[in-house]
């Protein structure tokens, strides 16, 4: 769809050639069910249980329990021994944050873009709807990553997060894993070290 | 000794928030599940003036933020409601002390939340399917209907029991999702008959004389104003009953059809003859289901119809729709008038039947009410309710989840 794929599919290659276990859920119409991708990535694509939808928020809102499903299968086979969440983007906030507040497992939300952005000067109840997600988002991760300065102080100016919950990652660094990393680790400490 | 059951309901109405027959429902069953060793939180939409947490006889109520952003359409609120209840839900479950045994979710307006919740905290969903989309709309029209249609069925898949309120309710259900038998229950509705009781008690003379005439017969629906609950039926009706009898119409609650209906009225002549009261606060509801002279359930499409069921612990003899649920609860002749549903002659000729004939009225009041302290009191519902739970959480403990 954009360049979340590559982007996530790259950040979980690296992560895993670092030697942390990593497991991607993701959507696919069809091809549902648990995979371990040629890049050693455990991989679960989940479908929407609804088929017919009015919009992209009803869509988006009743595939987050499949996702919270396919999470929670991660969990308890892991033997409760997930560390952190890492969500991309507005679509699977709702996800994390039941998971956060089920299962104790501190989330990281990513920025790609903002609903601001990609709609400009857009306040239908449709937009406002998004808006408010992503602000639950920047409110209840423990940390968020920008790829860029200005993407940090956009979030600042259109939620009011505090500046040093936002940490700049720029995926053309050369140290871009071990910088995710690092952020990784502040929020694992912060949320009690699970 | 045996650990008390922990039961979390979810549910978008509970008292204050009345909108459907839900609120009642899941405010009397929690109050008597209570009275049965049964730990129930309740987690419910916010309401104007209501506290965010309150226990009440016993059960837990949490009132969350429901969503007060305007959104895009009713449905698109509902799932947005249900990330909030979701995310309120998880976070009240981990913070107690002994973990939530069951998740009951009252119908699809809480789908969604009560899916997530069985997923991430590994325990059984059971679901009470109040109503359907499928019945609500008589088919599947449109996207919406269809979107919470498939929303329904998704969430009987994901129950471990699917209770309905009657056994027509039962065969729809089986019928619209495909679902084996021995996932669905019967338990039935319940009415409170001690507040009817109570009411009965007062004078209720200068009350009555706010809605209807000292010489005027007061008949009695009470509703949503929506096209599957038929007022359009009983406002039809009403010429034909008045060749008869003099009467006054009370049309008490609100809905989409009200400026359709009041037209109709008004297209008749009888605004002098028909009052809408909208929305009424439930004591002076009950006092009016006392007063009534016939109260008429007109439904086209009713699951269970707990109206009925509240005029005949109220002493009011009813004129129900011989369909679903009402053609379980009143037995014609005995302890009702069944109509023909959607047929306007029929309803006149129960209702006018019910007004004349003083000793039919009186013994299908005695009986009815003698017919609801035999099998529709809460107490004996929480009961067999608990036995559910108690059944499923016997399965779950032999299931990898356990």
């Amino acid at each position: 769809m954009g360049e979340l794929a590559e982007y996530t599919s790259k950040l979980a290659t690296e992560l895993v050639k670092k030697g942390i276990e990593t497991f991607l859920v993701t959507y696919h119409p069809y091809l549902t069910g648990i995979t371990q991708e040629p890049n050693g990535v455990g991989t679960v694509r989940v479908s929407n249980p609804v088929r017919t939808h009015i919009g992209v928020l009803t869509w988006v809102l009743t595939l987050n329990q499949e996702v919270e499903r396919a999470a929670a299968n991660i969990y308890y086979k892991a033997n409760k021994q997930i560390d952190l969440v890492d969500v991309f983007d507005w679509h699977f906030i709702p996800a994390a944050v039941t998971l956060k507040n089920a299962l104790g497992i501190p989330f990281i939300y990513s920025v790609d873009s903002l609903e601001d952005h990609r709609s400009h000067e857009a306040n239908s109840p449709y937009n406002m709807a998004i808006k408010s997600i992503e602000w639950l988002g920047t409110y209840e991760a423990s940390k968020v990553i920008a790829k860029s300065e200005w993407m940090r102080d956009e979030i600042i100016r259109i939620y009011e997060t505090p500046k040093e919950k936002i940490q700049v990652r720029l995926p053309a660094a050369i140290s871009w894993v071990e910088d995710v990393l690092k952020v990784y680790s502040i929020a694992k400490r912060s949320a009690g070290g699970r | 000794m045996k650990k008390p059951l922990n039961v979390m309901f979810l549910t978008w109405e509970y008292p204050p928030r009345v909108i459907g027959g839900i609120s009642p429902h899941v405010f009397y069953l929690s109050k008597s599940l209570a009275k049965n060793d049964v730990k129930v939180h309740v987690v419910t939409c916010d309401f104007p003036g209501a506290p965010a947490h309150e226990t009440i006889d016993g059960v837990e109520v949490y009132r969350v933020d429901s969503y007060k952003n305007p959104a895009p359409d009713f449905a698109t609120w509902v799932y947005l409601m249900n990330l909030n209840m979701q995310k309120e839900a998880a976070a009240i479950a981990g913070k107690l002390d002994r973990k939530v045994d069951v998740f009951h979710a009252h119908d699809w307006l809480v789908a969604t939340a009560g899916i997530g919740l069985k997923h991430v905290f590994r325990k059984p969903l059971l679901v009470t399917m109040h109503s359907t989309e499928i019945g609500r709309r008589d088919g599947i029209h449109t996207s919406t209907e269809r979107m919470i249609a498939e929303t329904e069925a998704w969430l009987t898949y994901e129950a471990w029991k699917v209770i309905c309120c009657s056994n027509y309710m039962m065969s729809h259900v089986k019928w619209a999702f495909g679902l084996p038998d021995d996932k669905l229950v019967m338990v039935p509705n319940g009415v409170n008959v001690r507040v009817y009781d109570k009411a009965r008690q007062q004078d209720l003379k200068d009350f009555r004389t706010t809605f209807a005439l000292p010489d005027e017969k007061l008949v009695l629906f009470v509703g949503r104003l929506v096209y599957e609950k038929g007022a359009h039926v009983l406002i039809n009706a009403i010429p034909k009953i008045l060749e008869k009898v003099n009467a006054k119409f009370v049309i008490v609650g609100s809905g989409y059809m009200k400026e359709q209906l009041s037209t109709i009225v008004r297209s008749m002549g009888l605004e002098h003859k028909v009052l809408f009261t909208g929305f009424v606060e439930e004591e002076s509801l009950i006092k009016l289901q006392c007063c009534a002279d016939v109260a008429v359930v007109p439904s086209l499409f009713e699951p269970f119809g707990i109206v009925a069921l509240e005029a005949m612990a109220a002493k009011s003899p009813v004129v129900v729709s011989d369909t679903g649920g009402l053609s379980e609860i009143v037995e014609h002749d005995v302890t009702g008038a069944k109509v023909y549903a959607n047929n306007v002659e029929s309803m006149a000729w129960g209702i006018t039947k019910v007004l004349l004939d003083e000793k039919y009225r009186n013994n299908l009041r005695e009986n009815a009410y003698k017919r609801i302290q035999e099998r529709y009191d809460w107490e004996k519902i929480a009961q067999q309710t608990k036995q559910i739970y108690e059944g499923v959480l016997g399965e779950y403990s032999k299931s990898f989840w356990a």
